[in-house]
């Protein structure tokens, strides 16, 4: 791309007040020879959009350096097609956090100006890839209430469906309840489900193909390309497809487990499951002697949030207690019901069937259960340490005792696997810590990661976003229903209808060629070059998506519809030869070096700031329209992740003379905030790597400092600059300065 | 070990207490109520009880007769759960419980009991009294020859000794029951040091002024005074001679003034207590029992018709004075006979004297305790 630059400088909000903006523009038509640069007292205006539109028609610009507000803001203005546009930051990370007409902030903003240009001069537009012979065909895992609801919205939305279930029949978990808690008006009845109302449109919609029987043997590809292979009864089936939803649901955890409560001991303990068996045959026994069931007791959190058992709560299981407590009371409004519970946990419209069964003279203990007795008679007894009275309490004898037992994600069953990295000769080890995949037997996917989607820690295939459900750690395959966290059953329909669409979206951003989710006006891709790849498997092993398979030379055999665009790969490459057309380590490299680092004796230290654009960047703006006041010493880079962050800038940036490196970014751990999931756990890593290069350069470590910051976190933002600047000052400037 | 007997809270209904499996433990009741202590909780643990049928506890309990039922904790309970009327009907039940005629149950728990008691004491009453009445003098109003002292007073002292002996059998009961693990630590001297609190919530009911709405004490101890003076004046009345007698004083006898004084209290106290009731404003007379409309009814009758003959007499009417006056007794005798030692009005004994035990129990419990760790209730030293 033959490119000419344009600057363009605002002098609205404020800045024309603020800086010297003629000496600004010098930078710009002296040091850089950019043959356009204008000043506009309203640039964002339709004038100055104008005015830049003229630019591109007469004088045929087409790399525009917009320095005027922050990139967050005004994008949909400054965006030309056919140019490549970059931001300068002179508002909020410039005048609003530094003091006007300062002879510092003056400095922040041409150096600003500076690594902009650099950074235009670097951007090439991006050609968005490809996929050849797209598929639009959806594929549902699971045939339970969470896939039938799905594959019906998106064949509602006009999307070819494929149905692949385990058993010989849909339905699932919800086909077998006897009745559901009421989700109309009053709440508080029984009513029956609507699963059969929907296997019937499923098998009745021509859009959707059902495999009953039928399980995947493995699936390859990528978003807009998967190859899954489904073995229907002893013959193999290929359906292409562009997007995956995982619904396989969630088992009840095995209660043989929990002997301390009797089952498996006393013939008349049973499960919840059992009791909506023997509910939906029409009539609840003993199944001792098959006599009537006068007394009963149910046992909530039986084996949940228990740290022998499961951790965590299951959400639906005392709400279904509550309901099979008035199957007892319909049938027998004389029946003693009981119920044990930790803590009640019906939210929303449960409250009103919480209400009912209260009122229908169920009682509730909270506390702990001691033990469960037999009598001869095979009568159970409760003892419970019952919280509000503070004392041992006993049951009379019942004949029955339920235990509600939680939810087991069907992706948490199975063998668990680590997929490493084999150490090469150099000793370039890969930085990941392995991450853990657990061979449930579910999608069988062909990824040099491993077979199925990674998972939280208690085996919920869900990737910790907050802000981004359904989506699990691989690019088009999106978990709903109680696979992804237990629910119930208004949550799983909504659930699906939200995985349906995000399928959808996935299809259609990579039918662009752009990335899908969160950078989905992403055009650009990671380009390698191959020639010079040392087979090392970082970028394999580390990508937080599994998007890059090997062959078995090891060379990385990438898939660009998986790629979230991160830049993590960019990062790990030892060999720099992973770039995209509009982020590249050169460019970031010379940025570094575009700032200008005055003597010693002037005392003016640098600090760059690399900040992660999705966070600590808007908490740095943050901090702007809040008017706080940063240090005039930093020069702020975005990145796209830390995970992008590659060691050489900072060699770069303390060779250069730099005083300080400070790298902000998400939260990582068990509660990672990090958008790419792994971004900011490696480049913390990656630094702990980093003394023997400090060393190398006879340089201290505490020169490069990372910090986790979330977007709440702007008012912290000015102090965690100072306290690194002072540690800085402690430390004496950098040796390397004028070299 | 406490064994669950969920048929409890099925007795309780007929007591009153119909909502105790609304109430799901949240503890706001108690969290809000000026009354409880740290020692003595309620409302919630005392719904739990309810709930999981501790009789044994309940009885044993002397925290349903701390709390005043002010409304606060029925304001605020999230379930309409009515702890202040769960509380009450433990009052109701522990009545029943104290007493040992087994009169009392019947009262609370059967309609026709009541029905049938205070017709057979109200019609008796008017038998008892037309047919030992002397002469009706017609020219002037002589109630003494209509009513002669020498029969009316004794029967009344005698009727008011039965009273008093039933109702302070079941204190006795009481005491036993809810001091009965301390009785033996307590030496005499303390029961004596202790007579004070009797005393003073006996007449003040001092721990009322500690419920968030004030202006329920000032009612309360219009009625309570109203009925201390008149039942003091009817017991002088031997000595005096202002009431029962041919020659009644002027109006400025102290006798006189003082009893207008207690008809006009009661009548207000009580008035005011039906309309609440009637139109169910007030947290506290949302939920009537049926005997609390028979104590007020019976009450407000007999202060009416006595507020009446008194208009007779001085009016000089002979015949409506005698006729009201038989009303009078008519009314008198349910009221006391069977509010005092078995239902509602029986309170006037039981409170002051769980004020008194709670105090003995701490006492005793100080004494157990080695030095400086007080314990201490709210109100309950007066």
């Amino acid at each position: 791309m033959d490119k000419k630059l344009a600057v363009y400088i605002c002098t609205g909000c404020g800045i024309g007040e603020a800086l010297d903006v003629e000496a600004l523009a010098k930078v710009a038509t002296g040091e850089y020879k950019v043959p356009v640069c204008r000043t506009h007292p309203f640039l964002c205006g339709a004038e100055g959009v104008a005015m830049i539109k003229q630019d591109m028609e007469a004088e045929g610009v087409n790399a525009l350096v917009i320095a005027a507000c922050s990139m967050r803001v005004n994008y949909d203005v400054f965006n030309f097609e056919g140019a490549v546009v970059e931001r300068v930051n002179l508002r909020e990370q410039g005048i609003w956090s530094h003091p006007a007409n300062d002879e510092d902030t003056q400095m922040l903003a041409e150096d600003s100006l500076r690594m902009g240009i650099v950074k235009a001069r670097h951007m090439a537009l991006p050609e968005p890839f490809q996929v050849e012979d797209l598929s639009r065909t959806v594929l549902v895992v699971g045939g339970g209430l969470a896939g039938l609801t799905a594959a019906l919205d998106a064949a509602r939305a006009g999307y070819k469906t494929v149905l692949v279930e385990k058993s010989e029949v849909l339905g699932g978990w919800v086909s077998r309840l006897y009745r559901q808690v009421g989700v109309n008006p009053p709440y508080s009845e029984l009513e029956e489900t609507d699963i059969a109302r929907r296997v019937k449109e499923v098998e009745e919609n021509p859009l959707i193909t059902v495999y009953k029987g039928a399980q995947i043997e493995k699936i390859s590809g990528a978003p807009g390309m998967f190859e899954a292979t489904i073995n229907h009864g002893g013959t193999q089936v290929t359906e292409r497809v562009g997007a995956i939803v995982l619904a396989t649901g969630a088992v009840a955890y095995d209660a043989t487990k929990l002997a301390h409560l009797g089952f498996g001991q006393y013939a008349n303990v049973i499960t919840g499951e059992m009791l909506e068996e023997m509910a939906a045959k029409g009539s609840i026994t003993r199944p001792s002697d098959g006599g009537p069931v006068n007394s009963v007791a149910f046992i909530l959190c039986a084996g949940s949030r228990d740290k022998e058992h499961l951790p965590y709560c299951s959400t639906i299981c005392c709400t279904e207690s509550l309901k099979q407590a008035l199957y007892i009371k319909e049938k027998n409004p004389e029946a003693k019901v009981y119920i044990f519970y930790k803590d009640m946990r019906a939210a929303g419209n449960y409250e009103f069937l919480y209400q009912r069964v209260q009122k229908e003279g169920v009682l509730f203990f909270r506390g702990e259960v001691v033990s469960i007795e037999e009598d001869e008679g095979k009568n159970l007894f409760v003892e419970f340490d019952d919280v509000l009275v503070g004392e041992k309490i006993r049951t009379e004898a019942v004949d029955l005792v339920v235990l509600a037992t939680g939810m087991v994600p069907t992706t948490a069953i199975g063998e668990r696997m680590t997929i490493k990295a084999e150490t090469d000769e150099k000793g370039a080890q890969a930085e990941a810590p392995a991450e853990e995949i657990i061979r449930s037997n579910i999608l069988n996917l062909e990824y040099r990661q491993g077979p199925e989607v990674p998972t939280l820690k208690y085996g919920f295939a869900d990737s910790h976003f907050i802000c981004f459900p359904y989506e699990t750690r691989r690019t088009g395959i999106y978990a709903a229903g109680s696979v992804r966290a237990p629910m119930d059953i208004p949550t799983t329909i909504v659930d699906a209808t939200g995985a349906a669409l995000k399928a959808i979206q996935c299809i259609e951003l990579t039918a662009k060629g752009s990335a899908v989710h969160p950078r989905v006006w992403d055009l650009s891709y990671p380009e390698f070059f191959m020639q010079r790849c040392t087979q090392c498997k970082r970028c394999t092993v580390e990508c937080p998506f599994g998007a890059i398979n090997e062959d078995e030379k090891a060379n990385p055999l990438p898939n660009p519809t998986r790629c979230r665009r991160c830049g993590t790969c960019m990062g790990a490459c030892p060999e720099r030869i992973i770039s995209f057309k509009n982020y590249s380590v050169p460019m970031i490299g010379d940025m570094v070096k575009a700032i200008e680092v005055p003597e010693e004796e002037e005392e003016k230290p640098r600090i760059v700031v690399f900040a992660c654009e999705n966070d600590a960047y808007p908490a740095l703006d943050m901090a702007g329209l809040n008017r706080l006041t940063l240090s005039p010493w930093i020069r702020v880079i975005p990145v796209r992740c830390l995970g992008s962050l590659n060691l050489i800038w900072i060699a770069d940036a303390l060779s250069k003379g730099i005083d300080g490196i400070l790298l902000l970014g998400c939260k990582h751990g068990e509660d990672y905030q990090c958008h790419f999931i792994k971004g900011s756990e490696l480049a913390s890593y990656r630094l702990s790597k980093i003394s023997e290069t400090l060393n190398r350069l006879a340089l201290e470590s505490d020169r490069v400092r990372m910090e986790q910051v979330s977007i709440m976190d702007y008012d912290r933002i000015p102090k965690i600059i100072e306290d690194f600047a002072s540690r800085l000052e402690e430390i004496g400037p950098n040796p390397y300065k004028g070299f | 070990m406490i064994s669950v007997n969920p048929h409890f809270a099925e007795k309780l209904k007929k007591f009153g207490a119909k909502t105790s499996y609304d109430c799901f433990g949240c503890g706001t009741c108690t969290a809000v109520c000026p009354l409880t202590s740290d020692e003595n909780q309620f409302p919630r643990r005392f719904i739990r009880y309810i709930q999981l049928g501790m009789e044994d506890k309940i009885k044993h309990s002397l925290e349903p007769w701390l709390c005043y039922y002010c409304g606060d904790c029925q304001k605020n309970c999230p379930r309409q759960a009515n702890p202040g009327e769960l509380m009450m009907a433990l009052r109701r039940y522990l009545t029943s419980v104290y007493d040992w005629t087994g009169l009392s149950r019947r009262l609370y728990t059967s309609m026709a009991w009541k029905i049938v008691s205070v017709a057979l004491l109200f019609f008796g009453t008017l038998a008892v009294v037309y047919g030992f009445s002397g002469e009706m003098v017609t020219d002037r109003v002589e109630l003494e020859t209509f009513a002669p002292a020498h029969i009316v007073h004794p029967v009344g002292y005698v009727f008011g000794a039965v009273l008093a002996f039933l109702l302070l059998s079941n204190v006795y009961r009481m005491y036993r029951f809810v001091l009965g693990p301390y009785a033996g630590a307590i030496p005499l001297p303390v029961y004596l040091q202790e007579l004070g609190t009797l005393i003073v919530h006996f007449a003040t009911q001092a721990r009322m002024r500690l419920c968030t709405d004030k202006s329920r004490w000032l009612k309360h101890f219009l009625l309570m005074s109203g009925y201390f003076v008149a039942f003091m004046l009817v017991n002088i009345d031997i000595v005096t001679r202002w009431s029962l007698t041919n020659e009644p004083p002027m109006w400025w006898h102290p006798g006189k003034l003082l009893w207008s004084y207690a008809s006009i209290a009661m009548l207000y106290a009580t008035t005011d207590a039906i309309i609440g009731r009637l139109r169910k404003k007030d947290p506290i007379h949302q939920y009537s029992h049926s005997t609390d409309w028979m104590f007020l009814i019976l009450l407000w009758c007999t202060v009416f018709t006595g507020l009446l003959m008194r208009i007779f007499m001085e009016l000089g009417l002979p015949l409506p004075t005698y006729h009201t006056f038989a009303l009078h007794l008519a009314f008198t005798v349910p009221l006391l006979g069977l509010e005092v030692p078995f239902t509602k009005w029986s309170h006037l004994a039981y409170r002051p004297f769980a004020l008194y035990f709670l105090r003995l129990k701490e006492r005793a419990l100080e004494l157990q305790r080695p030095e400086g760790t007080a314990v201490g209730v709210q109100g309950a030293q007066g």
